[in-house]
């Protein structure tokens, strides 16, 4: 088999150039659709089993950045159903970077450890370091998400910069996908005192800032019915604005799922196209080796032999072309996130089971396509196929 | 014994809907084990037919009164399945062919060794066998070169070795020395004739040429599809 494609270079080349192109599509499209689904399926794990309470006027969804007196966060957790009531601070990283692309921008997030008393089922793990404790409360550290430590290629002990104050690093976190790469975890006294050295709180406060909270996370008692509970909360607080994971799901999961489906359509148009290439190919390859099979018959190639060569063939040049696409998906998807790093738009994620799935799927297509003129060519009649050409 | 009993071979071929040629017409052959038989005749009287049925490259009809009957070493061969039929030319047939017929793609040792392969051989013992009989033709120096790279004769004798590297009971050669001068035939008909007198090889050769008529122990005429004498060499 090898020895027929490499004594045949050009059309070998062509076709598996014809695969190349059709799987790097796929690959790269499938890697941004499942960027899409990971950050949207992150997002509605994280949202699931607790209710996020901001501002009525806070601009993003889920995401507390309008601050709120503190009490609030009491006024919640004695609604009924609500477990546990907790503060969170939230505020960006940079004030003039509120994130333009796909995914979350980066953010300062304060609060106190162990707040949700083990009601959370969000873990993000530790990659280096370890976590923040209640002894860290009056002392400048941060963990740092898993793209932010890449970017500023932080570790621990290294210091980082939050609003001019250095912060010394204590740990790292593994990538999850979502927000929490971009999100720098500081005490909630240290998040405190930085959130209140905004010129715009002093007019909306005074000179007397209160104690503030960006949002407050309620875990309502298991069992009970989300919608009954932010109903109350919302009654009880209108100035407040409440959603859970469902919330998430109707804002995103549809929308994301027209857009990945147009998507894949666009890449699977590319295999398609891909595979005629190969069939048309395969379907030239046979008409110009009529003679050779003729021959080969003749001497006592069986119809099986035939087919399995050319199956073969067909099949290891969509394995060439599916490794080549593979391999400049990869370089694109790679080089399209460094280069989106710094913007936060990182739109590509290429897991192993995509490469393997677009391999195989190459593989498969070419077997596919080289075995319709595969079969035509094991029935040919041995004596007309030697008096061809 | 006859190592190979035909008869009623019967062949036509439907070029349209109201034409038809009649190639072969009740043709009866019987071929010895150790013969080295010669079918000659004009063009177009069905020779090459003949040795198609014959190596069961195509069948013959059927339906004919009385039914043909093709027996090899006393199996009838009409009835079996295109694979059994594949398997048997792999295993007890080989052929030569006036165009050589050698895949051009493959160096002269690995076109050697395809019907050994074929026949079940793994592909270095395939390999071996096929470096010994191209000895046997003189050409081990060349079993790395592709068919282009050799000489009508050279060619020819590439396909001798092939046809004989399983050492199949009988060589079947359509026209081997109609692309020939008069030095490679000579050459070539001097093969033939070592392989079957000192091999034992059972050899059935259609030609035009005299020559190879002459070189056979039996030299069959066909004419208008039947085989009109036949003569000891």
């Amino acid at each position: 088999m090898l020895r027929s494609l490499s004594r045949r270079k050009l059309r070998t080349a062509l076709t598996v150039l014809g695969i190349t192109v059709g799987i790097w599509a796929l690959i790269v499209m499938s890697a941004m659709a499942n960027k899409l689904t990971a950050l949207v399926d992150g997002g509605s794990t994280y949202f699931d089993n607790k209710i996020v309470v901001t501002d009525a006027t806070n601009p993003a969804f889920g995401f507390g950045l309008v601050p709120m007196p503190v009490e609030i966060v009491d006024r919640v957790g004695r609604i009924p159903g609500v477990a546990v009531a907790a503060e969170r601070v939230q505020f960006l990283l940079d004030p003039n970077n509120t994130g333009s692309g796909f995914g979350a921008p980066d953010f300062v997030v304060g609060f106190r450890a162990g707040f949700d008393q083990g009601y959370e089922t969000f873990q993000s793990e530790i990659a280096q370091g370890r976590y923040t404790t209640l002894d860290d409360e009056n002392r400048r550290v941060v963990v740092l998400g898993a793209d932010l430590a890449r970017r500023f290629d932080a570790s621990p002990g290294d210091s980082f910069t939050i609003r001019d104050e250095a912060f010394e690093v204590i740990g790292t976190l593994e990538p999850t996908l979502m927000f929490f790469d971009t999100t720098a975890v500081i005490p909630w006294a240290a998040a405190q005192e930085l959130l209140a050295r905004d010129e715009a709180l002093e007019s909306e406060f005074g000179a007397d800032i209160p104690v503030l909270t960006s949002m407050v996370i309620a875990y309502p008692e298991p069992g009970t019915d989300y919608r009954a509970i932010m109903q109350a909360i919302e009654e009880a607080l209108p100035q407040t604005r409440s959603v859970t994971g469902e919330d998430f799901d109707d804002q995103f999961g549809s929308t994301i799922a027209i857009f990945n489906a147009i998507i894949l359509s666009v890449a699977l148009i590319s295999i398609v196209v891909g595979g005629l290439s190969v069939i048309n190919t395969m379907t030239m390859s046979v008409a110009e080796r009529t003679r050779e099979i003729g021959i080969k018959r003749a001497i006592g190639a069986t119809r099986g032999l035939i087919m399995r060569e050319l199956v073969l063939e067909a099949g290891f040049m969509g394995l060439v072309g599916g490794l080549i696409g593979l391999g400049l998906a990869a370089i694109v998807v790679y080089a399209a996130n460094d280069a989106g790093q710094t913007s936060g738009t990182v739109l590509f994620l290429l897991t192993p089971w995509i490469g393997a799935l677009g391999v195989g799927f190459a593989t498969v297509l070419g077997a596919l396509a080289g075995a319709i003129p595969a079969w035509n060519a094991a029935r040919m009649d041995p004596v007309e196929a030697l008096r061809y050409g | 014994m006859a190592f190979l009993k035909a008869r009623n071979i019967n062949k036509t071929y439907r070029l349209g809907r109201n034409n038809q040629v009649r190639a072969l017409r009740g043709v009866d052959i019987a071929v010895d084990t150790g013969e080295m038989v010669g079918i000659m005749g004009p063009s177009g009287c069905g020779k090459s037919t003949l040795m198609h049925i014959l190596g069961l490259l195509h069948s013959p009809d059927a339906g004919t009164e009385p039914p043909p009957s093709l027996m090899i070493e006393g199996t009838d061969v009409t009835a079996l399945s295109d694979l059994e039929r594949t398997r048997m030319r792999a295993v007890k047939m080989g052929f030569v062919f006036q165009a050589f017929n050698l895949v051009s793609t493959l160096t002269a040792v690995e076109n050697v060794a395809l019907p050994a392969e074929y026949a079940g051989r793994r592909r270095p013992e395939a390999r071996e066998a096929a470096e010994d009989v191209l000895r046997l033709v003189g050409l081990e120096s060349w079993a790395g070169h592709r068919p282009m790279e050799l000489s009508g004769g050279q060619q020819q004798r590439v396909a001798i070795a092939r046809a004989l590297v399983t050492r199949p009971a009988l060589l079947l050669a359509d026209e081997p020395t109609g692309n020939l001068d008069s030095e490679n035939t000579g050459e070539i008909l001097e093969l033939l004739h070592w392989f079957n007198k000192d091999r034992g090889q059972t050899v059935l050769i259609v030609t035009h040429d005299p020559r190879v008529g002459e070189a056979c122990s039996r030299v069959l005429t066909m004419h208008d599809g039947v085989i009109t004498n036949g003569h000891q060499g």
